[in-house]
């Protein structure tokens, strides 16, 4: 292993090194993709220019283990202009991990529109006029059946988000998985790349079979079994609906409050009992937490069906459900499927969409803007128009809404309710300042990050007291032990299963001495690496902030107190400031 | 009374490919699906449909019938028993199940027979595989 394959689209060549050096020093996933993408040094490049890069990179356990299954991408965000990083689980990691891939590096621009298909160290390029345009559901149908692969493909592919170029455009990932956060799917649409196919011939062998068997089985048995995984298993993420909703956290209406008067509608357990269709999984994952959700809608004289597979997650459920005052399953089901096969990150989507609502009720923007829609918060029939439009890219007021909420803001006024963090749409709790602290400050401005809701959700249950610099220390902690994770690539879902332990011995059992100290240090690098590549790349560290709607708001731990956030960005910043130097 | 698999809830499901996995690594010490004995199908633009194909374990199993050096012969109980030395390589083992069950090494270019061991439903997580009892009265 430890081999990149490195695309020049432009050129239609490739290549293929090995690099163990690299994997020794940065492990994989997340660390090594860093590692490359710093050396890129991408400080003047265009995120949408040819120079650009797309990395895919997965981990030394990724195909030997349970859960291990996400891929990283790594870019520069056009969405932020910084760092972009998105992960994806399905099939990607299994097909690269066949392929003898531990990276794959695309960099370029196809004269025409083209897909790509990475068959072991073999890529072929093909033109992709026929299906540009299509959706992102139509093209891996389209390609699941055209294209032919050496084992079990992975598909990775834009909608037409991506082609238009908006900056919220999503890559999907097989089914009802994504690169979702960040604007991957414009970098490969200014590519004039519809799409990537990547399958493996590989057997990759199990050095020692003994060892290897104990820690996979107690990995798996700990997925079946333990509380650990029950309730992605069972409800999948919706099931936070309700929690979040009882301690005030569900944002709604544009974050306007943390309680949902229709979360029962919406919640977990009313999706499971009343919508899914079934369940399915990522290659290598007993746990199954992919939810799909089944529409019926009535056509011809309402005498015919036709039926949906929609996934649903939490995060979408909050973004284009709650965030918008939609009521019905139905309802958000619909608009779910529209930003599907669009190609959209849902998050990004449903954060514009409240900007724009709140805008709108203001008088920032009226029905000049929209061509006569009246947006109110609770119309999906008129959401779904919207989509529509944005869809179809022509006016100026939709194509800005595909620029997102940052630049939106920006653009017409209300940066103070436009709810994004280092200009990337916020993530779905109001549980307190942790919670939006590790927004602002995680590298990829996700609340995977460093999770700071579960600070606050431990604040707010009493089981923690409040501590401005504990909190702060609890973050970083946090957010450096997942680079690990992120590295090996396991899923996160699966981080109370993958505890130091499991990890120094899964690592033991595919060749890998590493001990905690080294992991942290480690760890550690890859965090100064992250955030210099943030900062050289325009992330202002002495002008961060919430938006200041948020300091209205009650959030699960209750209003927060202005001058203590204020000094906690001061504190948080100065750390980032000093491991900046460590690079 | 004999026990063979059988696919009792295909519906369950969730493509994990647990079991594909099971098999290659018990029998071939790899991390892999490429060499299990049994295969999940995805179906193209169908989300969540799978297929699974696994020896039944025939009685009178018509790749055995197929098998132009005896290379397959009848396993009791039900299924073949693989010997490797008399196989030609034909692949007409394959074409003869219509379940499209067995497998094939296509780099060994021979037949992956299934054993009837049940360490594939073992790791299924949703009860879709199982090793059942089967009484042929």
């Amino acid at each position: 292993m430890n081999r990149i394959l490195r695309i020049d689209l432009t050129n239609k060549k490739s290549e293929v090194y090995e690099d163990n050096k690299l994997y020794d020093e940065f492990i994989g996933g997340t660390g090594t993709a860093t590692k490359l993408l710093f050396d890129m040094n991408i400080k003047n490049v265009d995120p949408l220019s040819p120079e650009s890069p797309i990395i895919l990179s997965i981990g030394p356990l990724n195909g030997f283990f349970p859960i291990a299954t996400k891929t990283i991408a790594m870019f520069k965000s056009p969405l932020t202009g910084n760092l972009g990083e998105s992960h994806a689980g399905g099939r990607l990691f299994l097909s690269m991990f066949d392929a003898g891939l531990s990276a794959i590096v695309i960099t370029g621009k196809a004269k025409q529109p083209s897909f790509i298909v990475i068959n072991d160290e073999n890529v072929e390029f093909y033109r992709a006029n026929s299906i540009w345009g299509q959706s992102a559901l139509a093209a891996e149908r389209i390609l699941h059946s055209s294209v032919k692969c050496v084992g079990k493909r992975s598909i990775i592919r834009i909608g037409p988000a991506g082609e238009n170029g908006s900056l919220m455009a999503n890559a999907s990932v097989d089914i009802g998985r994504h690169f979702g956060r960040l604007g991957l799917g414009a970098v490969m649409g200014s590519k004039n790349l519809k799409a990537i196919v990547v399958s493996g011939s590989k057997r990759n062998k199990i050095a020692d079979f003994g060892k290897f068997n104990k820690v996979y089985n107690k990995i798996f048995q700990a997925a079946v079994k333990s509380p650990a995984m029950k309730k992605y298993h069972d409800l999948g993420t919706p099931q936070n609906v309700i929690p979040l909703n009882k301690i005030n956290s569900l944002p709604t209406r544009n974050f306007s409050q943390g309680f949902f008067e229709n979360a029962d509608e919406l919640s977990g357990e009313n999706m499971s009992k009343n919508y899914l269709a079934q369940q399915i999984a990522c290659a290598n994952c007993p746990v199954g937490c992919i939810h799909l959700g089944v529409l019926r809608e009535p056509f011809q004289d309402n005498i015919h069906y036709k039926s949906f597979k929609i996934p649903y997650d939490y995060e979408p459920i909050y973004a284009m459900g709650t965030n918008l005052s939609i009521n019905s399953p139905e309802a958000l089901l619909k608009l779910l499927y529209v930003v599907e096969r669009a190609g959209w990150d849902v998050m990004e989507t449903g954060v514009t969409l409240g900007w724009a609502t709140e805008a709108f009720e203001r008088g920032l923007i009226g029905t000049k803007e929209t061509e006569g829609l009246v947006l109110n918060f609770g119309d999906s029939e008129t959401y779904g128009q919207v989509l529509e439009k944005m869809l179809e890219n022509k006016s100026e007021f939709y194509r800005d809404l595909n620029m997102g909420s940052a630049y939106c803001a920006e653009k017409y006024g209300g940066i103070e309710f436009a709810i994004n963090f280092g200009k990337n749409g916020s993530p779905g709790y109001i549980t307190g300042r942790d919670a939006f602290l590790g927004f602002l400050m995680g590298v990829r401005h996700s609340h995977l990050d460093s999770a700071g809701y579960s600070l606050d959700e431990k604040i707010i249950k009493g089981d923690m007291q409040e501590d401005p610099s504990a909190e702060i220390d609890l973050m970083i902690k946090e957010e450096e032990w997942r680079f690990i994770l992120n590295s090996l690539t396991v899923c996160l879902f699966a981080r109370k299963i993958y505890t130091e332990e499991v990890v120094i011995d899964a690592l033991d059992a595919v060749g890998i001495k590493k001990t905690p100290d080294e992991l942290k240090n480690i760890a550690r690098k890859i965090h100064a690496l992250k955030y210099k590549i943030k900062v050289d790349n325009g992330f202002n560290l002495d002008n961060l902030s919430f938006p200041n709607k948020l300091f209205e708001v009650q959030t699960g731990r209750g209003k927060m107190n202005r001058e203590v956030v204020n000094n906690m960005i001061r504190d948080y910043t100065t750390k980032m400031k000093d491991l900046i130097k460590e690079v | 009374m004999r026990k063979v698999m059988r696919v009792v809830n295909r519906a369950q499901c969730i493509g994990c490919y647990s079991c594909m996995l099971a098999c290659s690594r018990t029998y071939f010490h790899i991390a892999s699906t490429k060499l299990s004995a049994m295969r999940v199908k995805n179906y193209a633009g169908v989300e969540g449909a799978f297929s699974i194909r696994i020896c039944t374990g025939c009685l009178q199993p018509d790749c055995a019938a197929a098998c132009p050096t005896d290379a397959l012969t009848i396993r009791e109980g039900g299924g073949v028993i693989f010997h490797e030395e008399k196989c030609v390589h034909c692949y007409k083992c394959v074409e003869a199940c219509t379940l499209n069950a067995m497998q094939w090494d296509p780099i060994a270019k021979e037949p992956l027979v299934c054993h009837q061991c049940g360490i594939c439903a073992e790791y299924c997580p949703n009860g879709v595989l199982a090793l059942v009892e089967v009484d042929d009265e």
